[in-house]
């Protein structure tokens, strides 16, 4: 599903160099719910915003389902974003404007083969899933952050992608509205085998990953279940 | 851009303004609205006093054509004929003759003197709606002699002192009292006054008119000239032709039009209106592009990082564009709406209650071209000015968007 080879990014700051990924290599199958973890600083983002094609690689490529993403056009990556990603960040993103119903519809009603019917009946099974059908026709603001970040999750699902990225989805929930979401991906990952890439800083997520990818000064340093080193059968 | 981009867009856009910042969209839509007004008004009132100024001419002045004398003689000669041979040709309404001689005018203690003119009343109803003007009395008869109509100025009121006048007068004149005139030419006549007339065209009002036939006792003669002719086009008859035609026929005098008379007066007060209308047309542009730059600026700089996350879910740039270009595009068009409607509001007061100055009144002279024109401009400059940051913005990189 995701080929990653000797992947590196660079930040120049004045004459200082940051070496944000020094050279990751990784395969994440299909199905699999990953999570990388690591202090604050380690490249956690970094990575994730590459896989997301949302920032470009100093050197290494990125093989997603086969495609070599490094040689995709600006638009082409826009599109593989909307018709294969899916992404949740930390402080939920959602347009402020926007109703729950319309802010999960959105990107689903940007693609050329979906119409109206179907959009409107996805939204709804994915707003069902997230259990917030009856906040439809709210504003963001007037909802929690949990339920905000599960309207998030409903967006990123609304287009049932191949990938889902999480950047850190719980870092602005308490502890029970950060197992809502934790349990909200462990069925999402069950029902639909979906694959999700997920980081996170806190050590009791672990639990919920299949396999945990450890990363330290931008380099992988365990690859395991429970972060112990050893891959998860 | 699909259909459904350009959806998406105007969604966005219809939100943004419906529940985002109402006042920062209320004020931006009130200072286009207001300089709309302020781009249409001046010109508008320009063109109001210019039409007011033409139509007064044109009734009280000329009529459509104007047949002075030739060059270097002092009447039209031979005015039975040249008369006949005008009231005969296509598209002339009536051609009148005009006659005015100095006299000085003598009613109890006052002294005035003014320019007496001679028209031929039956033809000169055809020409001038000075007949329907008469606020006392009746107008002249077409054989009347020894009868006058006076305008109300120089009637003057009765109850203001001669040294309190704004402009001298008669003290006072009413229907049936009577005139003592004295001509230059030793002829002194009483008139009895028939009625007095304002027209509000003061160089109308400042007149007395008398008939033909009086005119010719006072010169002892048969009038067979006149200072000028004026003449009257049908409706649907230019001019222009007129004025051709006249000159083919080779009427024997000076001809102009209403066209050409003003041009040689008003010209330069013409150029002048033309360049306020320009500045004016020039500040409401900038104004509106300002405004508007300001205000989607401010916009997409306080959303660059929703519009990070746009794109990383998979948002094109070119919604993202469009959704300012759209948000834009609806307060331009709402601005232009409540501005025309200001501005009609305010045809519709002036034309009730005309600014009136003693030389003219004007009212709001707007064509819906003049609105369209101003309009589109309006539109398109506004257009510009939000298309510019929403074209910047959507082409930043997700990166620096989203670390905004
Ligand atoms: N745009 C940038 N410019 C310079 N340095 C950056 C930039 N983005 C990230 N970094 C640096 O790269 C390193 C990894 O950052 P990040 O991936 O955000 O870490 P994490 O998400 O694990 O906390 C950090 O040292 C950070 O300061
Ligand atoms: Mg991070």
């Amino acid at each position: 599903m995701i080929r990653i080879d000797n992947l590196k990014k660079l930040y120049h700051m004045g004459t200082v160099e940051v070496r944000a990924l020094d050279g990751v290599t990784l395969d994440i199958a299909k199905g699999e719910f990953l999570g990388i973890m690591g202090a604050s600083g380690s490249g956690k983002t970094t990575l994730l915003h590459m896989l997301g094609l949302l920032d470009e690689p100093s050197s290494g490529s990125i093989l997603l389902d086969n495609t070599d993403v490094g040689k995709l056009t600006d638009y082409e990556k826009t599109m593989f974003r909307l018709y294969k990603l899916g992404y949740v960040f930390q402080d939920y993103a959602l347009v402020p404007d926007l109703t729950v119903m319309e802010n999960v519809s959105l990107p689903a009603m940007l693609r050329k083969d979906r119409d109206e019917e179907q959009i409107k009946a996805d939204s709804y099974e994915i707003l069902q899933k997230i259990g917030l059908c009856d906040r439809r026709d709210h504003l963001p603001r007037e909802l929690s952050g949990g339920q905000q970040q599960r309207v998030s999750i409903a967006r990123a699902m609304v287009n049932k992608p191949d990938i889902l990225f999480a950047d850190e989805p719980c870092a602005n929930l308490d502890s029970e509205n950060s197992r809502m979401v934790l349990e909200l991906f462990r069925e999402i990952n069950e029902e639909f085998r979906q694959t999700i890439v997920m980081v996170s800083h806190e050590d009791w997520h672990k639990e919920y990953f299949h396999r945990i990818i450890r990363l330290k000064d931008g380099k992988v340093v365990s690859d395991g279940v429970n972060g112990n080193g050893e891959k998860a059968g | 851009m699909g259909k459904k981009e350009l959806k998406v867009a105007f969604l966005l856009a219809l939100r943004s303004l419906q529940r985002g910042s109402r006042s920062s969209v209320v004020l931006t839509v009130l200072i286009i609205a207001m300089c709309f007004t302020n781009m249409i008004f001046l010109p508008g009132l320009f063109n109001g006093i210019g039409q007011g100024i033409i139509t007064q001419v044109v009734d009280y002045e000329v009529g459509n054509v104007l047949v002075g004398s030739k060059t270097g003689e002092q009447y039209v000669t031979d005015l039975d004929a040249t008369l006949d041979l005008i009231n005969g040709m296509p598209g002339v309404d009536r051609a009148t003759p005009h006659f005015s001689k100095g006299a000085t005018l003598k009613y109890r203690q006052r002294v005035l003197g003014v320019s007496v003119k001679a028209i031929k009343p039956g033809d000169e109803k055809f020409v001038s709606p000075l007949y329907t003007k008469m606020v006392a009395g009746s107008y002249l008869g077409e054989d009347d002699t020894g009868e006058v109509i006076i305008g109300q100025p120089v009637a003057g009121d009765a109850t203001i002192k001669a040294e309190d006048e704004f402009q001298a007068s008669l003290g006072g004149v009413r229907v049936g009292d009577s005139i003592t005139f004295e001509y230059p030419n030793g002829y002194t006549k009483d008139y009895r006054v028939k009625g007095i007339y304002f027209t509000g065209w003061s160089s109308a009002d400042n007149n007395v008119f008398v008939s033909w036939s009086d005119m010719e006792q006072v010169e002892g003669k048969p009038l067979d000239y006149a200072d000028y002719i004026t003449v009257k086009a049908k409706p649907g008859y230019d001019e222009k032709f007129i004025k051709d035609e006249l000159l083919q026929y080779g009427v024997p005098g000076y001809v102009q039009t209403t066209g050409d008379l003003l041009e040689k007066s008003m010209g330069k007060v013409l150029q002048s209106f033309a360049i306020i209308n320009m500045v004016s047309l020039i500040v409401g542009v900038i104004i509106t592009t300002v405004v508007l730059f300001i205000v989607i600026t401010i916009k997409t700089i306080n959303s660059r990082r929703q519009i990070g996350i746009l794109k990383a879910i998979g948002v094109d740039k070119e919604v993202i564009m469009h959704n300012y270009g759209f948000q834009v595009i609806i307060m331009a068009l709402l601005g232009i709406f409540f501005g025309v409607i200001l501005t009609a509001l305010m045809g519709v007061y002036l034309a009730a209650n005309p600014i009136v100055t003693p030389e003219w009144s004007a009212t709001l002279y707007l064509t819906p071209m003049d609105y369209i024109t101003n309009a589109l401009i309006l539109f398109f400059a506004a257009v510009v000015a939000g298309y510019v940051p929403a074209y910047q913005v959507s082409r930043e990189d997700i990166q620096t968007a989203m670390r905004a």
